[in-house]
């Protein structure tokens, strides 16, 4: 077989595999109950405030990821181990973690009750378990798009008179646009789709994820999967438009 | 006037130089590794001193160290770094404060048409050629009209019919516009066809400088005679 037919076969093979769980959809499991499946409150939720926290993310992850690039080795070091900290942090224990920190019986959480901003079951919360949830996902992605910018490409610009700013915009976030698109997909994905940390943290508002536990647990299958369908027809346009996006000035 | 001494270490040995010059071209020449490029990436800011002073047009460069954009020069390497995801156009008005007034201006013209780049100018830089993206490498680095140029083996790879031509817009623009250009490479006829004066290095130190002819008819040791292709 061609070098091409293998190619094709290998990506054939792992684009079956990924999408087999969608399969799940045709199984028969009863007639689809789409009158209680609307659940437009849990929609709106998810990609609403899942909407809040990837811009927050953004706008705090990218300077944090390029200034990465020109700090001293240990202080990268450390911080790149604070990252992984959190992303390997499993999402149940991350909302224990999150409650307890912000809750009423830490020095955080009663200040900001204090000054009436509600730390659990609201959408403050909920936003912040996403920021948490998906920014040391956002860093990593962003953090090695910076990387990959030649330093010599950079210095040309400088050396033409572009100040620092220029060149970050002009350079330096054009090159890494990629990689930050990526990242930016990574962390929409991983907000959105949250659920160990949520439920501890912030059950309601319901986002999507709850909905579909709950809907689970009290109506069973036939509500649950027209809920999923919609879920996953809203969700997945937001990251390939980020990709698209991306793309769209390519070069290569 | 570019008025300078130099010192930084390198591994092996300490390269220490001063250069004084003013409106013309001078060639740093020496076998690979004898610290000619660290002269020009310590001029330009790429690398920092370790001790001396960079004075340019009475404006003090080092120390401390003025950030890269605003030393007034121009700086062609022999690496590839026209920006990919700018064309031909974009990378050459890069450094133009206004884009559109200088791209119909009289000597961005004479860059395009003198450099051979109207044909190119809508392309990417990876629709080019080795020597198409050296002259568009070219134009982009003279753009802004530096008063000081730094050529770092800017030509090589390139064949012997446009490193002549290359070298003799250079060479005609040079007498022209009155630039400082300070060329380093290891190939002697290139260098001698661009510059009159030449500063011969070895091991981080200049062992000789004055004319072509000069050093030819005397190189200060047998390192230089072969690099010049003179019988040891």
């Amino acid at each position: 077989m061609s070098k091409d037919g293998v190619r094709a076969l290998s990506l054939a093979a792992a684009g079956l595999f990924l999408l087999y769980p969608l399969w799940g959809l045709f199984v028969p499991v009863g007639r689809w109950d789409w009158a209680h499946a609307g659940a437009p409150g849990a929609l709106a939720t998810s990609l609403g405030l899942t909407g809040v926290a990837l811009v927050i993310v953004v706008a705090v992850g990218t300077p944090l990821a390029f200034s990465l690039r020109t700090a001293p080795r240990p202080l990268r070091t450390l911080f790149e181990a604070i990252v992984l900290l959190s992303v390997l942090m499993p999402p149940l224990a991350l909302g224990l973690l999150l409650a307890l920190a912000f809750g009423p019986r830490s020095a955080v959480g009663a200040a900001l009750l204090r000054l009436g901003i509600p730390t659990s079951n609201s959408s403050t919360a909920f936003v912040v378990t996403q920021v948490y949830a998906s920014l040391g996902y956002y860093l990593l992605g962003a953090t090695a798009a910076f990387d990959a910018v030649p330093q010599a490409l950079e210095q040309s610009a400088a050396l033409l008179g572009a100040p620092p700013a220029q060149v970050f915009w002009h350079i330096t976030l054009p090159l890494a646009r990629l990689g930050l698109g990526a990242a930016a997909s990574l962390a929409w994905v991983r907000a959105l789709g949250e659920f160990g940390a949520i439920m501890v943290t912030a059950y309601y508002p319901h986002g999507i994820p709850v909905e579909l536990w709950v809907d689970l647990q009290d109506q069973g299958l036939p509500t649950v999967l027209p809920l999923l369908l919609i879920f996953l027809l809203c969700a997945l346009p937001v990251p390939w438009l980020l990709r698209l996006v991306a793309r769209s000035r390519g070069y290569a | 006037m570019l008025d300078c001494r130099l010192e930084k270490q390198r591994r092996d040995y300490r390269v220490v130089i001063e250069l004084a010059t003013e409106r013309a071209r001078v060639a740093l020449f020496g076998p690979s590794g004898s610290g000619k490029s660290t002269v020009l990436a310590c001029l330009a800011g790429l690398a920092v001193p370790d001790g001396g002073y960079i004075r340019w047009q009475g404006e003090r460069w080092f120390p401390p160290a003025l950030p890269l954009h605003r030393r007034a020069l121009g700086y062609l390497s022999q690496h590839e770094t026209l920006f990919p995801h700018l064309s031909v156009a974009d990378n050459v008005l890069f450094a133009l404060r206004d884009k559109r007034q200088g791209a119909n201006g009289p000597w961005v013209s004479e860059l395009r048409e003198r450099l051979h780049l109207d044909p190119l100018w809508h392309s990417r830089p990876h629709q080019l050629s080795g020597g198409q993206a050296r002259r568009v490498a070219l134009a982009r680095t003279l753009a802004r009209q530096p008063g000081l140029v730094l050529l770092d083996e800017p030509f090589t790879g390139l064949d012997r019919p446009l490193v002549r031509e290359l070298t003799n817009t250079l060479k005609t623009w040079q007498e022209r516009l009155g630039f400082t250009l300070i060329a380093v490479d290891h190939d002697p006829l290139m260098l001698q066809d661009l510059c009159p004066t030449v500063i011969a290095m070895d091991e981080g130190r200049v062992i000789q400088q004055g004319s072509w002819t000069d050093l030819r008819h005397a190189p200060a040791n047998d390192r230089l005679r072969a690099l010049l292709d003179l019988p040891v």
